[in-house]
């Protein structure tokens, strides 16, 4: 892990850094001595010393050995799901809540590899509006109703 | 201890049929989400706070309450029928109830852990509610320099739970820290780290980014990985354990019960800990101890009331300090501040009509706990082994529909899901979590309570060192850093030679 401990440590300290500087501005806001900007710097110095230590444990070897990777096949997937859920973010303020959530969990099930077409719809329709349901009607949230305002 | 309001919140939640539905669908939930391997009771805690802010604040609390200890006795269930802990609490309970399990004595393991489990968290409710208003009373004296170093300890407790690298965990904390900075300055009014977005004047909401944590991350990873993991089955017959079996260990149950609930009461422990200790101290003081790790039910007792004793005693701290004992407990300290209730000494000044329905219903908990246990455990035992491929998009859902709950805020849901992508590689390259939630919750209170010592001391921080009280917790925190420091050095140099061992044993074959 000695190479993500040099990078983040580099990424932590240019962080640290701009907080620093961004946080300054805040001191001219008002007449404490420590004021808004006090905290802000306090965290900001203290994280630039422990990225130093960080870059200087790994420069010494003292890096820890890696317990688990990322498989990039694994990876790519999960970038995906985040897209369809992103999708599905608009989806349900287009068509409604109960509608766009029974499109995302069928999507996202057929994505994942579940085989079964049956157990895909009655779940997936079962789980929005079970969900809907309680959010509409027992505690009186309000959900996305989209262009079906009647409904779901 | 007022007993007139005790027995008055007794008759509140008990003869008032609504809350004892809370409970018992908090426990049944608690209990399904502590069984799936993968969903933790903070997960659960987490993701079903938005189904309680509709409710009034003691109906909201009492599920959640079912929900942690539903949760921690649920991850028993899945460590003993397939070796995999439902949570990190179980993990104890696995080295005797998995062979128990191979045995052909599921039944029995899960039984007497249900027993245990009521036990050890009817005691360690019982000392919450005695314990709690008298550290309460301690509370009240304290002005702005011992929140102050309350806060500090709470913050030195992220060393216990920093896992492997304890500069990693610190590094989390100042994350989580950096993240509270974000909004009003409580002190001044001035916007800070807004850029300019109406959403981020209010600060990062806490809901939010617990999901993204907890949930999100999780989530991630379990998307990651489907291919890869394993199917599950598992089988259990006869629950009802024989009195007898229940006679002879009920010793080593309240022994472990009590010493559960003082292990949780300490900030950052958690009722891991606990579990590992108690099991720990049964062995050590059995007249076998060899037979422990071949599966006894003891072995399954022990852990059992120490875990669930914890929970009682993880609300000590919290309730009364607003210090969390452990993940869970921080989580339970943001859902009562979405209820309008500020954690602490004063809750116990301002607000006796829900502290004292939140010890009855957390005894209540315990009972229904022990019924829901006994009588549910074959069907728990199945929804085990639900299609993972269903389960992870149903709880991708829950985290997009809790994190937009809160305040039907579409930005809500992004943040969450920007966290949860951090989270997902905070965890690959061994940066704990768990520290940012503390930081969430104790980062305004150190900020606050800091600047403002500063300025009634006209800057001079010795003002942290003279006040007795605030005193004692820098040295408690100091004591307690030390000591996690030598002991995760020790951890890791056993692990070292392990590992060389392993080698070397790898090598000559």
């Amino acid at each position: 892990m000695k190479k993500a401990d040099i990078g983040v440590g580099i990424g932590l300290i240019i962080i640290s850094t701009w907080i620093f500087w961004y946080a300054s501005e805040y001191s001219k806001a008002t007449i404490y001595y420590y004021g808004p900007n006090f905290f802000p710097q306090f965290l900001a110095i203290a994280m630039c010393i422990c990225a130093i230590i960080l870059i200087l444990n790994a420069v010494r070897g003292k890096s820890l050995a890696r317990s688990d990777r990322i498989h990039l096949k694994g990876f790519i997937r999960m970038v995906i799901a985040i897209a369809i859920c992103i999708g599905y973010l608009f989806l349900m303020q287009a068509i409604g809540f109960a509608m766009g959530t029974s499109a995302f969990l069928y999507v996202l099930m057929m994505f994942i590899g579940q085989q079964g077409q049956v157990k895909r719809i009655t779940s997936s329709i079962a789980v929005s509006l079970i969900v809907w349901a309680i959010f509409r009607y027992f505690l009186i949230i309000p959900l996305p109703t989209g262009m079906f305002a009647f409904t779901f | 201890m007022d007993f007139t309001l005790l027995a008055a919140a007794f008759s509140t939640v008990m003869l008032t049929p609504i809350n004892f539905i809370f409970v018992f669908i908090g426990i049944t939930a608690g209990i399904i989400v502590g069984a799936l391997p993968g969903l933790t009771a903070t997960m659960g805690c987490a993701l079903l706070i938005p189904f309680t802010f509709g409710l009034p604040p003691i109906q909201g609390l009492l599920m959640l309450i079912g929900i942690f200890c539903g949760g921690i006795y649920g991850g028993s269930i899945s460590g003993i029928l397939i070796r995999t802990p439902g949570t990190p609490a179980a993990a104890a309970t696995l080295l005797d109830g998995y062979p128990l399990s191979q045995k052909g004595l599921a039944g029995k393991a899960i039984g007497i852990g249900t027993v245990a489990s009521f036990v050890g968290g009817t005691t360690g409710a019982v000392i919450m509610t005695f314990l709690s208003p008298q550290i309460a009373k301690i509370g009240l004296k304290f002005g702005p320099p011992e929140f102050c170093s309350l806060a500090i300890f709470g913050l030195g407790m992220i060393i216990t739970i920093s896992g492997r690298s304890i500069l990693k965990g610190i590094m989390a904390a100042i994350f989580g820290l950096m993240i509270t900075v974000i909004g009003f300055d409580p002190l001044s009014g001035v916007p800070r780290f807004t850029f300019g977005s109406q959403n981020l004047l209010g600060g990062v909401t806490f809901i939010p980014a617990l999901i993204g944590l907890f949930g999100y991350a999780q989530v991630f990873r379990n998307i990651e990985k489907i291919t890869t993991l394993p199917p599950v089955e598992s089988k259990v017959e006869k629950i009802l354990p024989k009195i007898s079996e229940i006679t002879s260990n009920l010793k080593t149950m309240f022994k472990s019960a009590v010493m559960g609930t003082f292990i949780g009461s300490i900030p950052g422990t958690g009722c891991d800990v606990a579990a590992f200790i108690t099991y720990g101290e049964a062995k050590r003081s059995s007249k076998h101890p060899e037979k422990f790790g071949t599966g006894i039910l003891e072995g399954v007792a022990a852990p059992e009331a120490g875990n669930n004793a914890a929970t009682g005693g993880a609300m000590i701290p919290m309730l009364t300090l607003g210090v969390p004992g452990d993940a869970v407990t921080a989580v339970l300290l943001g859902a009562l501040t979405i209820h309008g209730l500020q954690p602490g000494p004063m809750l116990f000044r301002d607000h006796l009509d829900v502290i004292y329905p939140i010890f009855a219903g957390m005894i209540m908990a315990q009972f229904i706990l022990l019924i829901v246990g006994l009588s549910g455990a074959r069907v728990f035992a199945k929804l085990i082994t639900v299609d993972r491929r269903i389960l992870t998009p149903v709880i991708f859902f829950l985290c997009v529909v809790g994190s937009y709950a809160m305040r039907f805020s579409f930005f809500d849901v992004g943040l969450s899901l920007v966290i949860g992508v951090i989270a997902y590689f905070m965890e690959y390259y061994d940066y704990p979590v768990s520290p940012i939630l503390l930081a969430l919750i104790l980062g305004p209170m150190a900020e606050q309570n800091l600047r403002r010592s500063l300025i009634i001391s006209h800057g001079d921080p010795s003002v942290f060192f003279t006040r007795p009280i605030s005193a004692a917790f820098i040295l408690l925190a100091v004591a307690v850093i030390i000591s996690s420091y030598y002991r995760i050095k020790k951890t890791a140099q056993r692990e070292q030679q392990s590992a060389l061992i392993e080698s070397g044993t790898n090598h000559e074959a």
